[in-house]
């Protein structure tokens, strides 16, 4: 089965080319690290697998997203390469090109960014890079889908076509010994499927990948002799630089030749529009402002002004029209008062409950997505990079906290992307704080039924306060549990762009895709659980609630959290379900307290607690424990039991120490 | 120590004002990862470098390479050498 591999630099449109080529929605973005997993799609009309891969700069890989492109070109021998190139950036996109030609794979180039180049009046001869490389190239823009027919085509006649001649002279020292090399590799069976000359040059240059490929035979040691031997023969050569070094001078060397024959930037023109909404953007005193700005208008947008307007309009077409159609379709259709309780109590109450929100958490995901898509991501973490330095993290790390704010699983899958560990594992245990969409459902109850008139200003207190908890927790933890590693900040700004209308919407359905899921599996299955628990007790079915299992296994709890100010076995069972999934906080509450609909609710809500209980309550939701999904990722990316569970047992203790201060001091100084 | 280094420099990248070209001299005195992440970037002793931003407080100081525009932290910057141009 033939596969073709997309590989390039980062941000240069290879997520966007596999959406067209597959007709799937993955998410881009208009930044560096988009795309940190492989994903796997089929070509269309023509079949044939084609798999989507974390950008890199070269096989040599840094980050944890790199490595697993690199490991793919390794581990699964692609039998094809498509390898995406930003006609606007050609010299530095060039390298990795170079080393992917060398590999010896049937190979494709896609000449991407041909409408960027053009505006900035940087020319790209397509025919004269194909002519100088050897191997078919086609221009293509791959946000508008210009040419991606001809990529089809190209693909399919790829196969016949001869290997590309292109070859680098590294000079007779790199020459005898890959040679020396080469015949070694081919005495051992493993590498066969491999290029011998590029494992050999990769090898020469320190390609951990291939290393650990290799790893386990005896060829590597014989090897490892002849890489420190050429090493020091190149030494007596007179060249000062070291091995790797001195390869990437030859082969730049060459790129600038290739360059000055297919590349014509001599009208080259800078990024006007860019510099101009930079000055504003990231002006050194109204920028931290004008993101903190926009991050409330963002919270207006999807509690105040369409959100909760739409929720009601949803609230009445589920709890009134919906609910009473089923429940008349299920008394015509004769069903028992048992199921009839439980499709309209359990089912339609706690997963309807849910779905009421599908406004907000739209619109809260089609804003992420915008920004995602515009290029201020990376602007975010040049401007947080100062106070992020402070607290021993990377700018970066904002990223997954801002992608958090829709679901943590992605976000804390994007910290991939940072160079050092420590980083990674710091945000990884910290992107948990953020609050994501899941929690949404809760404060927009909570905040709904006490703080009406100033909804959006109290949940984005709740966003900064997960933020600014997670900023002291950073500052704690790399004090006292991690290596003292200087945290690295390097990044791109790329220029910004108009994200469109359409692939926006499709990002945002592929997302609110996922949550429906969510109300499918998750929260259907807890919803029936809990009903179940709360109709059940000792005694059978059919029990007052008070007396059922789940009074029993929420009381259980309640004594601990009475000085939190919600003692109650509700709050208990509440929390205790929400591990699953925090959206189920509120299907339970809907159930326990057996309301039609959302008013209904909210009127119950506001008889069990007082305004400072219920923001002692939210304020323990937002920080109390990752959600097992969240768990189980977490688990994935730190390899590592002990961290997964330090990242619940922190989460618990600063949850009840956030809930107490509240609720202890809120009584202090007299509120209710 | 690190600062001694930075002050030993003739010219530091860090030390220059918004709207200054300057050519980079040498990038050995800059963490290992950020030269290899630089010199991904394109970013090699000989670029030309337009310091575009600083940030508050000692913040990223931003930069224009052949059309990119990078940031960067402002110690690392003081440890980049850079010549006039
Ligand atoms: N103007 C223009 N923009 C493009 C083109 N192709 C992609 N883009 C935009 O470039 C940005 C990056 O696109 P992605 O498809 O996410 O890039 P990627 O290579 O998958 O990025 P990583 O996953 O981070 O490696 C997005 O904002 C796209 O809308 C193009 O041909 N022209
Ligand atoms: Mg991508």
């Amino acid at each position: 089965m033939s596969e073709v591999a997309l590989l390039g630099n980062p941000n240069t449109g290879k997520t966007s080319l596999f959406n067209m080529l597959t007709r799937s929605y993955e998410t881009v973005g208009n930044w560096s690290g988009v795309t940190v997993e492989k994903k796997v799609g089929v070509l269309r009309g023509r079949g044939g697998r084609i798999v989507d891969l974390p950008g890199l700069y070269s096989l040599l890989p840094l980050t944890e997203d790199e490595s697993v492109a690199a490991r793919f070109l390794m581990e699964e021998s692609p039998a094809s390469l498509l390898n995406i190139v930003d006609a606007s950036q050609l010299e530095r996109n060039l390298y990795l090109t170079i080393q992917l030609l060398e590999c010896g794979r049937p190979m494709l180039i896609g000449l991407n960014m041909v409408d960027v180049a053009r505006s900035r009046n940087i020319t790209v001869d397509a025919a004269l890079l194909q002519q100088e490389l050897g191997v078919p190239v086609v221009s293509i823009v791959a946000r508008k889908g210009t040419g991606c027919a001809d990529v089809l085509q190209a693909l399919g006649s790829l196969a016949q076509s001869e290997k590309s001649s292109f070859r680098i002279d590294y000079g007779p020292v790199i020459e005898s010994s890959v040679t020396r090399m080469s015949e070694r590799l081919n005495q051992a069976a493993e590498t066969s499927s491999s290029n011998l000359r590029w494992t050999a040059l990769q090898l020469l240059e320190g390609n951990e990948a291939v290393r650990s490929f290799l790893s386990g035979s005896d060829v590597l040691s014989d090897l490892d002799d002849l890489i420190e031997e050429t090493s020091q023969q190149l030494g007596l050569t007179g060249e000062k630089s070291d091995m790797p070094t001195y390869l990437r001078k030859i082969r730049t060397e060459r790129i600038t030749q290739i360059c000055a024959v297919v590349l014509d930037r001599s009208a080259q023109r800078i990024h006007t529009a860019t510099e101009r909404i930079d000055t504003i953007l990231t002006h050194r005193i109204i920028g931290i402002p004008l993101f903190l700005a926009l991050m409330f208008l963002i919270f207006k947008l999807t509690f105040d002004w369409l959100g909760s307007l739409l929720s009601d309009q949803l609230d009445g077409l589920i709890s009134g029209t919906l609910s009473g159609w089923i429940s008349s379709a299920l008394d015509g259709l004769g069903a028992s008062a048992f199921t009839h309780a439980l499709v309209v109590d359990g089912i339609v109450g706690g997963v309807g409950g849910v779905l009421v929100f599908l406004p907000q958490i739209c619109i809260l995901f089609m804003l992420i997505s915008f920004i995602e898509d515009s290029g201020y991501m990376a602007r975010i973490t040049l401007l947080m990079d100062r106070t992020m330095e402070a607290v021993g993290l990377s700018g970066k790390a904002f990223i997954p906290f801002i992608i958090g704010f829709g679901c943590n699983v992605p976000a804390i899958m994007a910290a991939r992307t940072m160079e050092q560990r420590k980083d990674r594992l710091l945000t990884t245990l910290l992107v948990p704080l953020m609050s994501c969409s899941a929690r949404l459902p809760v404060y927009a109850l909570f905040a709904g039924v006490f703080f009406a008139s100033d909804q959006a200003l109290v949940v984005m207190g709740l966003y900064l306060m997960g933020m600014v908890l997670a900023l002291a927790l950073a500052k704690l933890f790399s004090r006292t549990l991690m290596k003292s590693e200087p945290s690295l900040f390097v990044v791109e700004l790329p220029p910004y762009r108009m994200p469109q209308l359409l692939s926006l919407l499709r990002m945002t359905w592929e997302k609110v895709k996922g949550f429906l899921r969510k109300a499918g599996t998750i929260i259907l299955a807890g919803s029936v659980m809990i009903w179940f628990l709360s109709n059940t007790g000792p005694s059978g079915f059919g029990v007052n609630m008070n007396d059922s299992f789940l009074a029993s296994i929420g009381g259980a709890l309640s004594g601990i959290l009475t000085p939190l100010g919600f003692g109650t076995w509700q709050a208990g069972a509440a929390l205790i379900t929400g591990f699953m999934a925090k959206e189920v906080v509120v299907s339970t509450m809907n159930i326990i307290y057996q309301v039609p609909d959302m008013a209904g609710l909210e009127h119950q809500v506001a008889m069990a607690f007082t305004p400072l209980q219920a923001f002692s309550f939210i304020a323990f939701i937002l920080l109390y424990i990752p959600c097992l999904a969240t768990v189980g990722v977490i688990r994935k990316e730190t390899s590592s039991w002990r961290w997964t569970f330090f990242s619940m047992g922190y989460s618990l203790v600063l949850a009840y120490i956030v809930a107490i201060l509240i609720y202890q001091g809120g009584r202090l100084i007299g509120l209710t | 120590m690190l600062l001694k280094h930075g002050s030993d420099l003739p010219l530091a990248l860090g030390h220059m004002k918004p709207g200054d070209t300057v050519e980079l001299h040498a990038l050995h005195c800059a963490s290992p990862l950020l030269r290899r992440r630089l010199r991904d970037l394109g970013v090699t002793e000989g670029s030309a470098l337009k310091v575009l931003r600083l940030g508050l407080f000692g913040g990223p100081l931003t930069f224009e390479c052949d059309g990119q525009h990078i940031g960067i932290r402002r110690d690392e910057a003081n440890r980049m050498e850079v010549a006039p141009l």
